[in-house]
This record gives C-alpha cells, structure tokens and sequence, in this order.
C-alpha cells in the first residue's frame, strides 16, 4: 500500500515541478516571491478546508456542504458583531464555534441516522446556505476596524498571515493523519467500517471528530476571506466543494476511502493553484483555466489508475 | 380459507405491496396536492392560471433532466455536470439560432452534443473504472470554463421566433408541460417494458450478477449516459427558449437540485431501485415549495432553507423506513 | 475411467489446463458430467475447483485443452455462450439483484417478450410460479424482493434460474453453507428432483456427509491436479480426506488436557432485544464451551452482544465475580475479551491493508510512543505474530487479500490473542478453510485452552462441536435449550435440541 502511494505523489510531485518550470518559462511574472506569496494569500481558504476534506474522504465520506458552512459562519460573524453588538473577538470566537456545530450536526446525521454521506450534506448544503441567505436577507455587512484585516491581508516576516496558518494546520494535519492512531482509525475506517469496528475502533466517534473539524475549518476559511475582502456576503464559498474535492482527489486520496494523505492534497491544490495563476499571467482567461484544471483531473486519475492497474493492484 | 377471504387477502397483499414499493412516489404526490389545498385556501391567487403556468411550466425543464439523471443513478452512478452541461447546451443552441442556421439545426446539433459528451463521460466511466463523482467533476470544471468562455459573460438576445420552442402552446398549455409528461411516460415504460430498462437496474442493483447473468454492464453504463445526454439535451433547449433571451449562466447548484429531484423521488443513491415517475413529481413538489412561499409572504430568502430541511426530512424518513423493514 | 454408457457426456473437459500470473492453478484436469447424475467435486481451497467450475460457466477460457457439450467440441467466450449450451450455476455468493422482484430475478436477461418486443411481465410471472412450483416451493411469493427473502430462499430463486435456463448441467458451489439444517434436507431433495429430470449436477462441498448422501461419482482435486475419479460406492471418508490432504489426518479433534479453571465468566439472564433471551452461562478458565445451534438460533447474536457490538438491553455481566457493563468493542477488549468474527473477510481483516496494520489495529493504543505510533513495535509486532502461528507469507507489509484462507483466519486469531485476552469467542473458527489448515486451528484452540484460555465456541458443524468441546451448550429461537457436561453430548441429543420446534420452548 505503501508503495502505491508514493507512486501517485511521485507522479504529482514531477507534474508540479513540470507545470512550475513551464510557467516559469512563459511568463516572468510567475516566479517572482510576490507573485508566488501572493499566490498563497488565495489558496489559503481553499487549502484549509481541503485539509478537512482529506481526512473526510480517506474515512469513505464525503462533505458537499463545506462551502455553505463557509458562508454561513462568514454570515454569523457579521450578524454577531453587527447586529447583536457583540466585541470582535467574541464575534469571531462565536463564529468558529457554530461552524463547528454546523460540521457536527453533519456527523449526527450520518453517524447516528446512517444516512448516506453524500445525501445527508447534499441536504446541509441547502440548509446551511439557506440559512446563510435567510438571516442575511441579502444584506451584507461591511465597516470592520482595521486590525481585522490583519488575518486576510496581513503579513508576519513577509509571509502572508493566513500562510503561516495554512503551514501550520498542514503540519497538524499531516502528522495527525500519518503518525497517530487517530489517523490509522480513519484509514481504517474507510478501508473496512466493520472490521474497524470490530477491532475495537470507535468508529461513530472518529467521524464526528472528522465532519466537526470541517466544519471549525470551514469557519476558519470564513474569517479569513471576511477579513481578505472587508466584507461579509451570503453567497461566499458557493462552489468551494468542487474546489476543494478536486484538490483532495487530485492529490492521491481515493473517493472510496481508505488511502491519501496530507502532502498529496498539499501537492494537488498547489498544483491547481499555480495552473490557475500562470496560465492567468500568460494571457489566458479565468475560464480557460478551470477547463484546464477540469481536464488535468481526469488524465491525472487516469494516469494513476493506470499505474495502479499495471502493478496488479 | 373460504375464497372470498382469500381473494381480499389477495388484494389486500397487492394493495400494500403497491403502496411500499411506490410509497416514495406517493408521499410526493400527496404533499403536492396538500400544498395547493392549502396554499390555494389561504391564497386564491395561488391557483390562478398563470401560477400555475409558472410552477408546472418554468420548471418543467428541472424534470426532464432529471429523467436522465434517475436513470444515471439507478444504473449506480451520479452526474455532477449537469447544471453546466444545461448551459453549455442552450448556449450553443442560441448561438446557432441568432447565426441564422435553420431552426432544426439548431434544435438537433445542441442535443447530439450533449450526446456526445455524455456519451465520452460515460465510456470513460464503464471502462476506466474511475468513479463518475470523479469523473463528471472534471466535466463540470471542462464545461464550466468552456460556457464561461464561449459567452464571455454575454447575454444572447433576438431569438428568432420558431426558435422559441418553450414559447409554444397546445390546448393552452405551455409545450414545456407536454415535454415533461410525454417524456416521463415514455421513460417510464422504457424503464418498465424493454431489456434496455430493466438492464440498467440490473447492473445498478449488482454488478457482477448483471454480468453473470450475460449482460454487459459496460455497454449498458454508456447506453444509460448517452440517453442521460439526450434528456439534458432537451433540458437545455426548454431552458433556451423559456425566456426572450439567453443568460450566460444557470441558476446555482442546478445540477444538485436536479440529483435532490431524483433522490426525494425515491431513487436511492446506492442504485438499483426508483422511478423517473417519481423525480417528476418532486421537481413539480420543488416547484410548488418555492412558489408557495412568496404566496404565504414568506420571504424568498428562505426558499433554500425550507428546501434544505425537506430533502433532510425525506432523507431521515426513508432511513427510518428501510430500517423497520430490514 | 471408461464411461458406463454409450452416450456423450452431458459436458466434459479433457488436459485442461489454466494458470494465472505465472501460477499453474489446474493441470491436464479431465472432468464429465452425464445426464441425471451426481457428481461431486472435492478438494481444498486452492486445489482448484473454483476454477474449474468458472472455465465450465464460460467466465474463464482455459490456456490448454478442451470443452465438450454433448460430444460436440465447444468454445465458451462469455457467460452467455456457456448458458446457451445448457450450463448453470448457482454460486456460493448468490449473484441475485436485491431489489428487484423474484420472477425477474428468475427471468434478468432472458424474460419473455410480447410479439412488440417489450416484456410480458404477465408470461414472466406465470413462468416463475411454474419453475417455483417444480421445486415444491409453492409458498414463495413470486412478487417479493429478493433483498426480503431467506438465504435459503434465495438459493431456491437461484435454482428456479437455473431450470429457466433449460439447463442440462447446474453448477452447485457449496450449497449448503449458509443454510440451517431443514433448510438443507430441502436442498437435497430439489437436487434429487433435478437428477429425476435428466439434469446433471456438479455439486462443490466441504461436508462429506451430504456427498455421501447424493453423489454417484466423486472427483478430488489436489493442487490443480485430479487425483481420481470413484464410484461413490469404492471410497469412504477417510479415504477421500487423504486424497484431499494427501496425508493421514488422525487428530483433527485434539483431545482436551487438564482440569477446568476457575470461573471467569458468568451471564445471568443476559438479554438484547427479541434475538438474545434470558441466556444464563459460565466460562471457566482452560476449557472449551461449545456453543452448538442452527443458523439463527441466536449464537452469534449472543456474541456480539458480550463483544460490545450490540450491548445488552437486559441482564448482567460477571467478569471474575464483578459486575461489569460491556457498551462497546472497545470496552469488551479492555476487560479481556477477544470475538473472532464469523465473517473473516468482512469483519476480521482489512483485506486491502497489510498483515502489520491488520495485528496493530486493536492495539493501537499500546504501540506509542508518546502520542505517536511506534512503528518499530508495530513491525516487532507482525513478525511475532507471523512466526508464532506459522503463517505462510513474505513479510509483515504483505497485504491480507493475497493470503489463503487458512492463513487469513491466523492473522485475525494472532491480530486478537496479541490483545492478551483471557476470554476468546470464536465464532465458526474453521469456516470454509481446509481440512489440514483446520487441524492446525484446532491444535491451536487446545494449546490456548491448556495455557489457561477461556473459550466460547460456535459452531455449526456438529462434528467439530462434539470433538472439540469439554461442555456443549444448545441455542434455539434466541435461548439455551439444553446442555450438556463433560462427556455427556451425543450426536443425536444435541441434533434433537437444536432442532426442536420452536413452539415447545415458548411454552416454556
């Protein structure tokens, strides 16, 4: 198993070298520390909910819901402060704390009424953004006090804030899932639910853990992108899920669960990323890029289902 | 036994029969009516003809992609590009009217090509392995981009008149209707009555019978995708023509309220049972939802919502159903 | 073997020989099979049999040799051809569509057309009551789904196919493993109705017994090779084991040694739900209590309930004296149990992750260190595992699913006695594995035992119930109906208690 994977991020890992070294070719601008740093700045919310969504997926779920949780804790963050009146801090704090129950309703559906994953947030995707757009009423609130903007557009020894935040809840991550027995029990999990079960895992458990962190990661993305646009929408985060899923597949995690890991999903989204802005800065228009990303998902999963074919997997 | 029991326990047998395997379908159906009762108590204006026009008719095109997509999801699979593929569609098909083509030109070509792509994704699917959530992600990012290329964020406008195929009206009755009612019946006996049909439900119930039974699931996931394109197809043009110009873009998530269509219809997402009957009557449900909230005065932002807390309770009430009858 | 009568046979293979990756798995194999009779095929896992009777249903070409139907040479490309020539098979994982109804699982792929092409559902019906009829099952409601019906009515579902097909040979691949023992008598006597019809029968078991009660011929497979073609009349049992294993067997039932222990166990009126009522036991310590019933009596239900999985609604547990509550897999493993499941495959082993992963899961939080996985230990831990209970494999980062059977089953048995357990529940422990990988169980299960071991034993095969347990308990309908001290059990009381009607004991 082992060895599998690290063919699949040995594969990513040249396509990204591959794909930085062309667009360093076409276009000087790409690789510039401005433009690269810059770069991290916009993947940053994208690139914490797909730390979540890794470990969702390698237990054989799925989240759709993410950016409607997205939205509506951006949403609760403005009705907090500005409507009820509440300090900053407290605002955001509460914020995080409802995207967190948000991800955990997420879990008791799935785990208490053993509705499918995909149905149960197919189902909270509607709701959460419907709440998001039926307490805003379509308002958005702006007016933050400056040092708000710090999380969105601040820097800390050069590197953009959110960065530093990003770095470190990919560390977290990354040894959480590969070095700890909550990791094994989440590839466990998706590998075999019963025989995990079976061998003592406390399965239902590990899963609220997992759909709660997604949801106090998606909450973490909304402050972050409130505080990067100095304003408060209902409709932000519409489409993260495909993003953010993308990556996540991209990087070597297997929709059927039970295989992936945090530096693939690392590779995968920056690897997005960087398509994204150098076919940007060589003149070709946003749209032309997502058809691009579109087609490097299927040949990368195909490449990667070849190689795992020819070695009798 | 004395023949005359056993003969209404005969009936009794298949009525309750008829009811848990359609129960899905006929909770549907009888929320409908309940809203327009009541709706239509508390609001008259609710009933009126073009109310009703609106819910039945602008809609419609909701329930023919969701044909297709029930049959995607009977056979196993999911499409999360259909939203897109819609647009893409009824661009191409505004683009080539304005250009002046005839009007069967540009009626036919935006169907065959939504054909056709349907029909790549679904060879790569049956063939390859790759899972079609993956699969049809990709698709969604291809066409995505594609429409947003091909538009540039404009809007097509000077439809030619025949071109408006929505626009018709039989016996009063917008054609988009008849497009939703002729085409769910005749899916629905296709579904029923030919090898075709009930193949698609073999090989969404368990793979490896349907295979060892003799048929080809290969050939039956692309089968299915391709019919999956020609009702997309469809869709887009209805989408096309129901209003006097062509937007650059689709409503948001269309392609989830397409798959929730055919989930509250009774179609379950592990595959292998379900009715298109039964996304129908839930695109029509959806329909009347949304248009009986702006007549009870409910604000229109809450729309999604209340959407969202239904599919949650059908979606709890059938888990709790499955379970009492395991 | 000459051929009694004149006629062809109604399918026969000559020097077939088949190999996958590089693996010869069936060498120059001659086998026929003639109208109306039985034939049944023997060997291990592994010997080959699977195979063979997959290069018969058309799902595999064999590299040399022949196929012949009937005298006619024949080549089977796909499923459909072999069906078309008359070959049917009713599998071992029944190949059924849950939801969908009996009469079109009878008739998928084949159903019966109007004069406009579409199907008549009215014809399709008709022709399933009739099939269904033919095999003396007139209470199967041809409307029903088959995801709602018994396993054995399942298979009778499969058979009626089987007939649709107007089949001269039906393939049976261990019908009788999953089924209860009436259900079993009625297996056997549709088999005879079949064999009255002129239908051959390839009948694949692991229970003599029911060979010796059907077959007309018998062919044992060996590791690809045929060892013989008899009469069913020239060989007995411990012949055709030594042709399976190729040795002599003599201890398949290791006798027990020593005295019982102490009391480590007791269950007094222990209920869950409607499945587990009022079962009250004790476990000593070194002794082997068999737990003996049919297939939903309640044994594994009872199992899973003291394993934590469905904990129980009513009733206590006494673990060495003392009350203790048992609400998850979790807490059972702490206090020192250990379930090895009935179903190997699917909730003893991650078949996709390796041998090291499989034995460190339950141990998980035992192998850190700190708040790390200690990857040393969990290695250290594998190879132990491996070299204590001699399993054949390459090294402790091979995955479970290219093990054999045998091997499979020691892997979750080292994955369980590495928890250090004192209670050890074994739920069918030699279930479809074979007859020399059993013995090494078996020996294991004594010495585990003589070591001090408490061990609950569940098992449907009689013979290993009564060889293998000091004290034998009955389950029926959910509750112990009779049971048995040392030396007490016998064949015919312990059949007589599982098979009582279920009537009698309500009463009770």
């Amino acid at each position: 198993m082992n060895a599998t994977l690290l063919r699949h991020e040995t594969v990513l890992a040249l396509l990204v070298c591959l794909a930085l070294a062309s667009l360093a070719f076409l276009s000087e601008r790409f690789f510039t520390p401005e433009n690269l740093l810059n770069q991290g700045r916009l993947m940053s919310e994208v690139g914490l909910v797909a730390l979540a969504m890794t470990f969702v997926i390698i237990t054989g779920g799925i989240d759709l819901s993410v950016g409607s949780m997205l939205g509506l804790s951006a949403i609760l963050l403005g009705v907090f402060w500005h409507n009820v009146g509440l300090p900053l801090p407290a605002a955001i704090v509460l914020a995080l704390v409802c995207g967190t129950l948000a991800g955990l309703v997420n879990g008791a559906i799935i785990t208490r009424f053993r509705v499918p994953p995909l149905i149960a947030t197919l189902a909270t995707l509607a709701l959460y953004r419907g709440l998001a757009e039926g307490i805003s009423q379509a308002r958005s609130v702006r007016g933050y006090p400056e040092w708000f903007f710090f999380f969105g557009q601040g820097e800390m020894l050069g590197v953009p804030f959110q960065l530093w935040v990003l770095a470190l809840a990919t560390i977290v991550c990354a040894v959480i899932l590969g070095l700890t027995p909550f990791g094994r029990a989440a590839y466990a999990i998706g590998a075999n639910e019963t025989a995990a079960r079976f061998s003592g895992i406390r399965v239902d458990a590990t899963k609220l853990w997992i759909y709660a962190g997604a949801g106090l990661l998606s909450a973490i993305a909304a402050v972050i992108f409130v505080s990067r646009v100095t304003t408060t929408r209902s409709d932000m985060g519409t489409g993260l899920e495909l993003d953010v899923i993308t990556g996540v597949v991209l990087g070597g995690t297997s929709i059927f669960g039970g295989r992936g890991t945090i530096i693939g999903t690392a590779l995968g989204l920056i690897l997005i990323q960087a398509l994204k802005n150098g076919l940007a800065l060589s003149g070709v228009k946003g749209d032309g890029t997502i058809v691009v990303i579109g087609i490097v998902l299927i040949t990368a999963i195909l490449v990667s289902a070849i190689i795992d074919r020819s070695r009798g997997g | 036994m004395s023949t005359a029991a056993a003969t209404l326990r005969f009936h009794r047998s298949r009525t309750r029969r008829f009811l848990s395997d359609y129960g899905q379908e006929l909770v549907v159906l009888g929320a409908i009516v309940l809203l327009f009762i009541a709706v239509g108590a508390y609001n008259p204006r609710f009933l009126s003809n073009t109310n009703i026009n609106s819910i039945f008719a602008g809609n419609a095109y909701i329930a023919v992609a969701a044909i297709g997509m029930s049959m995607v999801i009977i056979s196993g699979h999911i499409d999360v590009s259909v939203g897109s593929l819609i647009g893409v569609i009824a661009t191409i098909a505004g683009t080539l009217a304005v250009s002046g083509y005839p009007i069967w030109v540009a009626w036919l070509v935006p169907i065959l090509v939504a054909m056709a792509i349907n029909t790549v994704v679904g060879a790569l699917v049956a063939y390859t392995r790759i899972p079609s959530i993956v699969v049809t992600l990709g698709m969604l990012s291809i066409l995505k981009g594609g429409l947003i290329s091909a538009t540039a964020g404009a809007w097509i406008t000077d439809l030619p008149a025949d071109f408006m195929i929505a626009q018709v009206r039989i016996f009063g009755i917008p054609s988009p209707v008849y497009f939703m009612v002729a085409l769910t019946v005749v899916a629905a006996l296709f579904m029923r009555y030919t090898d075709f049909g009930r193949a698609i439900y073999a090989v969404g119930g368990n793979l490896d019978a349907a295979r060892a039974a003799g048929l080809n699931p290969e050939q039956t996931v692309v089968g299915v995708f391709t019919l999956h394109g020609l009702f997309a197809g469809i869709a887009g043009l209805l989408f096309a023509t129901q209003l006097q110009v062509i937007q650059s873009t689709v409503p948001p998530n269309l392609e989830l309220t397409v798959i929730t269509a055919s989930v509250i219809g009774g179609v379950s997402i592990l595959g292998g049972t379900g009715t298109v009957v039964g996304s129908t009557l839930a695109a029509i449900l959806f329909a009347t939802i949304g248009s009986a909230l702006i007549f009870l005065n409910v604000s229109a932002y809450w729309l999604r919502a209340v959407l969202g807390l239904l599919i949650l309770a059908t979606v709890l009430a059938d888990m709790a159903r499955r379970r009492r009858s395991v | 073997m000459r051929a009694d009568s004149q006629s062809a046979s109604a399918i026969s293979l000559s020097h077939v020989s088949k190999s996958f990756t590089g693996l010869k798995v069936l060498k120059d194999v001659d086998f026929d099979v003639r109208a109306g009779e039985v034939h049944a095929l023997l060997g291990e896992n592994g010997a080959g049999k699977s195979t063979l009777i997959k290069i018969m249903a058309g799902l595999y070409q064999p590299d040399e040799g022949e196929i012949a139907a009937e005298g006619r040479v024949v080549k089977f490309a796909t499923a459909r051809d072999a069906h078309a020539a008359g070959i049917a098979t009713v599998h071992q994982e029944l190949l059924l569509f849950p939801e969908l109804t009996v009469a079109e699982n009878i008739f998928l792929g084949q159903a019966p057309k109007m004069a406009c092409g579409v199907l008549d559902w009215t014809a399709m019906r008709r022709q399933s009551r009739e099939l269904l009829d033919v095999l003396d099952s007139p209470e199967l409601d041809i409307d029903a789904k088959i995801g709602n019906l018994s396993v054995a009515n399942r298979q009778r579902v499969e058979i009626a196919r089987a007939l649709s097909q107007k089949a001269r040979v039906v393939i049976m691949d261990e019908p009788t493993a999953a089924l209860a023992e009436s259900d079993v008598q009625r297996l056997l006597d549709i088999v005879l109705r079949l064999k009255a019809r002129g239908v051959g029968i390839v009948y694949v078991s692991h229970r003599l017994p029911e060979i010796f009660g059907l077959a007309d011929r018998v062919t044992v497979l060996r590791d690809g090779v045929r060892v013989g073609t008899h009469h069913i009349r020239e060989v007995d049992e411990s012949s055709l084991v030594s042709m399976m294993v190729g040795r002599v067997i003599d201890r398949l039932y290791p006798g027990k040694v020593g005295a019982s222990g102490q009391t480590v166990l007791e269950l007094r009126d222990l209920s869950y739900r409607s499945t587990v009522r009022n079962i009250s036991l004790d476990l000593k310590a070194r002794e082997i209590l068999g737990i003996a019933g049919l297939v939903g009596s309640g044994r594994t239900e009872l199992a899973l309930t003291l394993f934590g999985i469905t904990p129980a609604t009513s009733g206590k547990i006494l673990l060495d004296g003392k009350e203790v509550r048992i609400d998850s897999p979790e807490t059972a493993r702490e206090l020192g149990i250990a379930y090895i499941p009935e179903d190997r495959g699917l909730q003893g082993l991650i078949r996709s992750q390796t041998i090291a992963e499989n034995v460190a899961l339950p141990n998980l939080d035992r192998l850190l260190r700190g708040i790390f996985i200690d990857i040393g230990r969990v290695l250290m831990l594998a190879r132990e595992t491996i070299a204590k209970f001699s399993i054949r494999a390459r090294g402790p980062n091979q995955i479970i699913r290219e093990l054999s059977g045998g091997n499979q089953q020691k892997v979750v048995l080292g994955k369980w006695l590495s928890t250090e357990p004192r209670i050890l529940i074994m739920d069918e422990p030699t279930r479809g594995i074979d007859v020399g990988a059993k013995a090494e169980i078996h020996q294991l299960m004594r010495k585990l035992a003589a070591d001090g071991m408490a061990i609950l034993m569940i098992s449907s095969e009689l013979p290993e119930v009564l060889g293998m347990s000091d004290r034998v308990l009955v389950m029926n309908g959910g509750r112990i109906v009779a049971g048995f001290g040392e030396g007490e059990a016998s064949a015919e009381a312990v059949g007589a208690a599982m098979t009582r009607a279920r009537s009698s004991m309500d009463a009770a």
